[in-house]
Formats: C-alpha cells, structure tokens, sequence
C-alpha cells in the first residue's frame, strides 16, 4: 500500500483553525487588540471628548463646544510652545538618526568581541532612568561648577552657560536626549543591519564597489523598514519630550524651554486641573503627530520592503 | 430546655460583643509629607497618637517635593489623596477652589480648638470667608547665611553683618559690604579701583535665581522694607502690584548686582544647581535663604554662619510662611482625621517636632525647644526666630488665586529681567497689567 | 635544533605577528578618522558614568567641595550602605543633617519588585505583540490595514492623555496596589512593540514560506515553525529592550505603586531627589541609588547581547 507523502488527514476543524488567514489573523491580534482598545483607544476617544467640555474632573462637566480650542489658539503661549518643540526636534531627530546609523555601521565592521563590549558601552545611557540623566547632565553641565566647563576652559573655550542661555538651552536639552538615545537607536538599527544578507556585500566587492557605495546603494535602501521604525518612533517620542525639561530648566530660562508637553501639563496641573484645554491642546498634537508620521511613511515607502523582494 | 437556651443566647450575645468590638477596628488614617528628615518628628508624634487614641492607626507616606503636588492632585481625580496631608501656601488656594479640603471650622469651635497658641498671625492664614482649612503647623523666615572663613578672610566681624543698612538706589551698607566680600583673579576686591569684574573667583552676594512671583529667598526681602508687598498686604487679594516704583526699583537694584557691578553671578550660574550648591563650592560670601535650609547648609563643608536681614527703609522684612495640615474632603474618616490634625496641631505634637531641631514649629514652646537643639550644637539660628517674634519683622506669603498662571508669568519676565534681555520698568507693568486681568 | 615547543611558540608568534600586519595593512585614512570620532564618541559616554560613580563614592557633605576634582572627594561606601538599607536613619537627621536623605529602602524588595513588574511585562508584550505583528505582517483580513493603522495612532496619543483614564480604569477593576494593576496597561501590548516586530516580519524572505506551503505547511504551522525561529534576534532585541525600558518606568508606578510591596526600585529611589523646595537632590545617594540600580540592566544587556549577536546571522540561510 502506498503511503501518503504529505502530512496525514487533519481534522476540519484544526485545519480550518491552523489555516484560516481570517482566523488565524483575529485570533493572533486579539490579546493585543483588547490591550490597545482598553488602555489606548478607550481613552484617548475619551480625551477628545473631553476637549469639548469645560472640566475638571471633580465637579460637574460643562459643554463648550470649541471654546477650548479658541482658547488655546488664542494663547500665545500654546503657539510658542509649539514652534519650541519644532526647533527641539529639528535639532534632536537629524542629528541622533545619523548617530544611530553611524554607530550601527562600525558595530558591524568590528569584531565580534570588540563589537560586543562597543554594544554594552553604547546601551548604557539609555539605562539610566531619564530622570537620572537630566540630573546628571544638569551637574555636568552647571556654567559655574560643572566639569564642563573645567574640561572646557583646559583647551581655552570660555565659560558657556549651555542650559542657562535661552538661545541654546534647547538645543542643549537636545544634545541630552541624544546622549541617551543615540546607543539605543544604534542597536535598533543594528539589529535590521544583521538581516541583511552578507551574500551581497560580496556580490558588490566583485563588482569592484567601495565602501561608500555599498553603503548607499546595499545598506541604507534594505534598511528601509528599520530606519523608518527608528525615525517614526523618534519624531514621536520627541515631540513628546518632557522629563528632561522639567528636571532640569523647568521651562526655563525665561520660559525658552516651555515645549508643547509642558503646556498640557500646566493645564491639568496648575490651571485647576482644566481637563477640557489640556485635552483639546493633546489633540492638537496628536493631529500634528499623526500628519507627521503619514508624511514620513508615504516618503518612505514604509510598506515595502526591499529584501523581502530579494530573490 | 432552657438551659440550653440560655446558654445559646449567652454565647450569642458573647459572639456579639466580640464581633461588635470587632467592627470597630483600627480606622487607618494615611498621612503624607515631603521631607525626609521631618519623618523620624512625625512618626514620634503617631506612636504618642496612637498610644492616646487606640483604634486609630497612623500611616505615614513620603513622597519627594517633586512628586508631591503631582500625587496630591492626581488623587483628588482619582480617589487615592492620603486622607491627611501637609498643605502650603502657594498650593492651597487653589485646592480651595477645587473645593478639595475640609473646613474644619465647626470642628475646631465644636472641640473648642485654642487657635491663639501659635505664632501671631499663622492661624488666620488658613481661613477663607470664615472656613479654615488647616491648623498651623511650622513656618519658615529668610535670613543671611554666610561663609565664616571669607568674612574672616577680609577681615569682617560677623556682628558688623546684623547692622547693614539697605536702599534701593545705593544699596547702603549693605552693597559696599557685597563689594567688600566680592574678588577677582587678582584679590581686588568690589571696592578697589582695580576691581575686574569679568574675573571674579569670589562673589559677595549669591541668589536663587529670577524669584518668580513671590521672590521669597530672593528679593522679597528688599522690596519688602521699602513699604510695599505684592499684593498691598491683602490675604486673598484681587491685585497686584508689580508696577510699583518700589518694586521697580528694588528689583533694578537687585539684579543690577551681577548686570551692573559683578558682585553676583548671572541668572544662568544660578539656576542651574542652585544657590546652595554654589554656595557650598565656595563661589560666595553671603546668600538669602529659608530656614528650611538651615540643615543643608549646616551640611557644608567649612563653618557658615546665620545673621541678620539688612535693615531698610522701614526696617528688616521676612517674608513668612506656613504650612499646616490639611484633610481632604474624600477621606471616609473624617472625625478620625479631624482627630490626627488637631494632635499635630496641639502644643504636644509641635513640642516632639521641635525636639528633633529640624524645622520651627508653629508653637512658641515648640520655636523654643527647636532653637535649643541648635543651640547645644553651638549653632546659633536666632537670625531666624528674631526675624519671626519681632513686631512687623514679617509680611505674608501672597495668597490669591490664580497662582498657577501668575507664577508662569512672573517667573517668565522675572528671568528675562535677571539675564539684562528686558528692562523692569517696562515688563514689570506689562506683567502686572496681565495678572490683574486674570481677576476680571 | 631548537626543541619542538620552541618551535612551536616561534610559529605562534608568526601567526600573531602576521594577523596584526594585516590587520594594520587594511586600515586606510577613512578608517583612522573614523576611529578617532568612535573614540570620541565612546569617553562622552563613559565619562558622566564616571562622574556618577566618582559622586556616587564621594562622602555627602562633600559633594560641593573641590567639583572640578576627577577623583571622588573624601572617598567613602556609606552612600552605598545607605542605598542598599544598612543605615539606620536617626544616624542621619538632627543638627549634624547634612543635605543628605534621611530616608531609607528596603532595597532588595524594591529590586525584587522591579524584576517581576519588568519580566511580566517583557514576557506579556513580546508574546502578544510579535503574535499580533505577525497577523499584520503575513495574513490577510478585513481591516487588517485599519486596525494597524489604528495601532500607529496609539503611539501618538500623548501619554498625559492616557494617564488618567488608565488609572481610573485600574481602580475601577480593584487593581490599584497590585501587581496586576501595575502592569496592565502595558501587558498585553505597546504599538512601539507591534509596530517594531511587523517591520521585521516584513523583512523575511517569502521564498520559503511559499516553498513550505507547497509542502502542504499550515499557515499556522509557516508562523510556528519557520518565521519565528528566523525573528529570533529582533524578539531577543524586543525583549531586551522591553525589559529594561520597564525597569527605568516611573511615573506610573508612582501613582499605582505605592505600597512597599510592589514598589519598583525607581520610585524608592526619588527619596533621594530634591525633598524640599529649593532644596538641593541627595547627589550622592542618588549616583550610588544608579549605579546600583544599573547593574541588573548591564548584566542583562551584557549577558543576553551576544546571543542577539549569534541568532541573527543570516549568512547561513543561502
């Protein structure tokens, strides 16, 4: 008797289970489905909701239509703290991506040791509670007893204020959160750099092509997907950027680091909790968010992937 | 029968008795505060409590200055604020108008509370419209602390510190003091001619930072001795009042000590870690500070030393402050709460606080008790407690509503004026103009 | 004639001598610059780490003293006992109260807390989330596209917005204290987790998930038994990374968190930040609380890294 080559008889019903697109596909998104509409979705159609009402979460809610947001358009503060989240990101985002790529690179050509220990160093800022290293950077940085300055003034540059100057503190803040995150984009990056199959690499070294061209034309185009994670994910947690502020100029000096969070935090915290224009300011920046990051992935091409073409 | 009946009953009643004495078991009140080193104080103060009033047990919690507000008003959202906590000024009003704490007015007539057992003029600070909101608990002054080994370094008795005397338009002896106390690279001082003021290594007066809208361990001092306060000496007041042409001129006087002369350092030297921990780098001679930072500065690492506040126009002016205890109107134990803050308020409680001689409590028995701790260890912290017990030595915390938003304000124009970017005569009454909008 | 183990040592040092030549031989300008920048690069990152450990061993009182000193000033381990609890704290509070923190913590609870409330959460979200990644990645359904996009949005809800919501729902189920209630919201997934692990998903070759099918492979089974092993580096990445950015959470276990019994190390640490107004942090309690704190997360990262490293080589595959 001949024996079936295949995989013997399976029930209907696990077959059905175990090959079912739909099934399968609700059954896998499901735990993470009830997660998102429970503690993602629930509230924040909740927030918006809110944004319409004059609030503050002990007494009773007020319907006010649009006045919120009139007030917060009207705010000259609110506009302000946008165009500083603006420059934040301007100076933050470029500036870490490139680091993150740049680190990636070198922890690929190295070996496997050196590349280890390159890794561990790289990680550890961003193992430091956030808080932490506002604080630490805030010592370091101080005009007067900061080792910055010493190290500084040993070469001949002269004292700098770095945080306390309104036109620099910003980008100050800026240089902070790279020194924090740069390593952790660099290992995100990393890890979609080892996907990529060295095959052709060789390939390219037979075609005579350098290293500048293998970067371009190899690497950066197959790591698309990767790279749109990591710049998708930064913009946003950017805009997002409070911790830093709060711990160490407190919007300050004169208000030059008041950024987008801050005021929303204000509403909830030192305006009596006014529930209805810290959430109608939140949907703004979600708006602005959501804007962005369609951009960013339709420039992108996010959906493709290059390797997974590759044949 | 009966018998067995009878005894039925007796085990029910027993069963009974038992279970009703259960049910009134021990009531939990939470309580919070901040500081760290006040702890040991108040967990003395609960085990006395506790022994006093069984079935009422004292959970403390500490939550860092940073966190405090944050939890205190996250909890009123959602149900989870201690059912006592430590209140301040500057917050208090406006959980008034969350109307998030208890009156315990009724409370302190029906129990017949003495409210005159306090430093003059605490007690009051937490009534609004006839309700109170909490019973005095500690208060604060500002004073001059000062580094011991610079003052002898130049040669200055610290006595001659308690005589200074302040103007807004020369500074009086008070600046040619700061002058004296200020070097440059070269050891001249504020006073020589050869004075550099791009290189100072010692400077004569440090401070916080802008001040914000109260200015308490900043300015408040000063411009307070020239007659005029921030809201006209009104508790709950409607207006302020930083276009005054005292203020004004207080506050050029103020900073012009770093933009005019060098004698301080700038705004942005300052607000970074702080005066303190300039002050313990020995980058200056003398600061302005609270009393609730007579134990970190105590912590230096070379002798300092407490004095006077400089006299002015109309004498020495502290701004005072208070804290007290306030309950929340959420707690399910109000009676229990009410019977927490009435033994934190007592003579008792503060007598314990004082003990330790970490802050000054609101009793004078307890100011004594405190000041003798101090005294033991050879520190002498009277520039404070003078300041406190001397008639009209202080003038209020302003207390108004809208403190958020006036603080945003304030510290906004304040620290554009520190760093030489606006002119006071110009932003304060532009600031002012705001502020007063916001009571319209 | 020299004797055999001569000889031998002779040839290893040949082959020693002459790795490095060629090592050094390949090495062109572009490579030294860049060498240089990494180097660069790596003294700005150790150098705070030192600075936290130079404080961190420096006595409290004299943390202000000598700052641009390199070396700890009046070198001392008592920030460290006071971190790790072996400090009674009436030593510290009276008039000799120096600006140090008189609180203490019950440090391995807290670090015991820490690891459960991080490995839940690691283990929950990289299960549900690579699950739902797939799902997005390679299967088709109605609102497939919609429900991601959906996702995608969570990640830009600004977190204030979320807060409070999220808070109550947890006192509304009765978890506020527990374990269960601390880790809730981020159980069962992140957008950032779901998003990260689709990408990579979308990365692995179809050639043979087609090939599979043909051998009459389940879609369910393609999942279990050919994708997963190939994701394994970016779950291992997924999972680190989770990890630790769950260990440094803090703002929600403060508000959730309070009881001592599931008090995470990051929240017992802040006794050690500013206690009062214009008050000054416990500098020194606070870099040895880090540095103590860092250790488990450099281990993890440390011993787990390699495995990253060794799991996602692809040159095998064709």
């Amino acid at each position: 008797m001949q024996q079936a080559s295949k995989a013997p008889p399976r029930s209907s019903l696990l077959d059905f289970v175990t090959n079912n697109q739909v099934v399968l596909g609700y059954l896998f998104i499901l735990p993470s489905l009830i997660g998102f509409i429970l503690f993602y979705a629930y509230p924040a159609i909740r927030a918006v909701g809110i944004s319409f009402l004059e609030w503050n979460l002990l007494s009773d809610p007020e319907f006010v239509g649009l006045a919120n947001y009139e007030e917060i358009f009207a705010d000259e503060r609110f506009w302000r703290s946008l165009r500083i989240t603006l420059w934040y990101v301007a100076w933050n985002i470029p500036l870490q991506t490139a680091l993150a790529i740049f680190f990636a690179v070198m922890l690929d050509k190295f070996s496997t040791a050196l590349s280890t220990i390159m890794r561990s160093v790289m990680i550890l800022p961003w193992l430091m509670p956030n808080v932490i290293v506002a604080l630490l950077w805030l010592w370091i940085l101080d005009p007067s007893i900061g080792i910055a300055n010493v190290l500084l003034n040993t070469v001949g540059i002269p004292q700098q204020d770095f945080l306390g100057n309104p036109d620099q503190a910003i980008g100050w803040i800026a240089a902070i959160n790279i020194w924090r995150h740069a390593g952790y984009n660099a290992i995100l990056v990393y890890a979609g750099l080892k996907t990529i199959p060295k095959s052709l690499y060789s390939a390219a070294d037979i075609d005579g092509a350098n290293g500048w061209t293998k970067f371009w034309r190899i690497t950066l185009p197959l790591l698309r997907p990767v790279l749109v994670f990591v710049l998708v994910t930064s913009v946003i947690g950017s805009f997002q950027v409070f911790d830093t502020i709060a711990v160490t100029t407190d919007g300050g000096p004169a208000g030059a680091t008041r950024v987008i969070m801050f005021y929303i935090i204000d509403q909830v915290f030192n305006r009596r909790i006014s529930m209805g224009t810290a959430t109608a300011a939140s949907v703004v920046l979600f708006t602005i968010l959501i804007s962005v990051t369609i951009i960013q992935m339709r420039f992108l091409q996010a959906d493709q992937s290059d390797l997974a073409d590759y044949s | 029968m009966n018998r067995k009946f009878f005894n039925l009953s007796i085990v029910l009643a027993l069963l009974l008795t038992v279970v009703g004495v259960a049910s009134a078991q021990d009531v939990t009140v939470r309580y919070a505060l901040w500081d760290t080193n006040q702890l040991p104080a108040y967990e003395e103060c609960a085990t006395a409590f506790e022994a006093a009033n069984p079935g009422i047990d004292i959970a403390i919690e500490q939550l860092g200055w940073d966190d405090y507000w944050t939890a205190i008003t996250t909890g009123f959202v959602t149900g989870d604020t201690p059912d006592v906590f430590t209140n301040h000024l500057a917050k208090y009003p406006e959980f008034v108008a969350l109307e998030q704490l208890v009156d315990i007015e009724p409370m302190v007539e029906r129990d017949g509370v003495d409210t005159e057992i306090y430093l003059e003029g605490l007690a009051p600070l937490w009534t609004r419209d006839g309700a109170r909101y909490g019973l005095p608990k500690d208060w604060d002054t500002v004073a001059v602390v000062y580094n011991a080994a610079m003052l002898e370094a130049a040669g200055v008795d610290p006595a001659e510190l308690d005589e200074l005397t302040w103007n807004p338009e020369d500074g009086g002896t008070f600046q040619e003091m700061v002058a004296r106390l200020t070097l440059d690279a070269n050891g001249n001082n504020g006073l020589s001619d050869e004075f550099d003021s791009e290189n100072v290594v010692q400077f004569g007066f440090l401070y916080p930072g802008s001040g914000g809208f109260a200015g308490q361990t900043e300015w408040s001092a000063f411009a307070a001795t020239t007659g005029w306060h921030h809201t006209g000496g009104e508790v709950w007041g409607e207006q302020y009042f930083y276009d005054d042409e005292r203020f004004i001129n207080s506050i050029d006087w103020y900073f012009g000590l770093n933009l005019d002369y060098g004698y301080a350092p700038t705004l942005a030297e300052v607000q970074g870690l702080g005066q303190l921990a300039m002050f313990q780098a020995q980058q200056g001679a003398l600061a302005i500070d609270g009393s609730w930072m007579i134990g970190s500065y105590l912590g230096s690492d070379f002798e300092v030393g407490f004095a006077r506040l400089p006299i002015g126009p109309e004498g020495r002016k502290s701004m005072f402050n208070g804290l007290a205890d306030s309950i929340w109107v959420g707690t399910d134990h109000v009676e229990e709460s009410w019977e927490w803050v009435k033994f934190l308020g007592s003579a008792e409680c503060q007598l314990i606080v004082g003990n330790t001689g970490v802050v000054f409590p609101a009793t004078p028995e307890g100011v004594e008790a405190s000041l003798q701790v101090r005294a033991d260890a050879g520190i002498d912290v009277s520039a404070f407690t003078e300041q406190a017990l001397e008639e009209n030595g202080t003038f209020l915390f302003p207390i108004t509503d809208f403190g958020g938003e006036i603080a945003t304000i304030m510290t906004e124009t304040m620290d554009s004026i520190a760093l030489g970017e606006a002119e006071a005569a110009d932003a304060l009454p532009a600031a002012n103009a705001e502020i007063n909008e916001l009571f319209e | 004639m020299t004797s055999p183990t001569q000889t031998q040592s002779t040839k290893q040092d040949t082959n020693v001598n002459s790795s490095f030549r060629r090592f050094f031989s390949r090495l062109t300008w572009g490579d030294a610059v860049v060498f240089v920048i990494l180097i660069m690069l790596l003294v700005s990152i150790l150098f705070p780490f030192w600075w936290v450990l130079r404080t961190a061993l420096t006595s409290p009182n004299k943390v202000f003293t000598d700052t641009s000193s390199l070396l700890p000033v009046e070198a001392t381990i008592f920030n460290f006992e006071r971190v790790l609890g072996l400090v009674d704290p009436s030593e510290i509070v009276g008039t000799e109260s120096t600006n140090i923190s008189a609180g203490t913590i019950n440090f391995w609870i807290f670090m015991r807390n820490s690891f459960i409330f991080s490995l839940l959460i690691t283990v929950g979200q990289t299960v549900f989330s690579t699950m739902a990644a797939y799902a997005f990645a390679r299967f088709k359904f109605p609102f497939r596209d919609q429900i991601f996009f959906a996702y995608l949005t969570g990640l830009m809800v600004p977190g204030i917005v979320l807060f409070i919501p999220n808070f109550v729902t947890i006192r509304e189920l009765g978890l506020i204290g527990t374990m269960a209630g601390l880790v809730a919201p981020f159980f069962l997934m992140t957008p950032f987790a779901v998003f990260f692990m689709r990408q990579f998903f979308l990365n692995l070759n179809r050639d043979i998930e087609e090939a599979a099918t043909l051998d009459g492979a389940t879609k369910f089974g393609i999942f279990w038994r050919i994708s997963l092993p190939l994701i394994q580096g970016p779950i291992l990445t997924l999972a680190i990374l989770t990890f630790i950015q769950s260990w440094n959470e803090y703002l929600w276990p403060l508000l959730v968190g309070r009881d001592e019994s599931i008090r995470v190390l990051t929240v017992a640490l802040a006794i050690f930040r500013q206690q009062t107004p214009q008050g000054a942090p416990d500098w020194a309690g606070l870099m040895a609380g880090t540095t103590v704190a860092i250790i488990p997360t450099v281990a993890i990262f440390i011993f787990f890294g390699r495995k990253v490293v060794d799991s996602i080589q692809f040159s095998g595959f064709k």
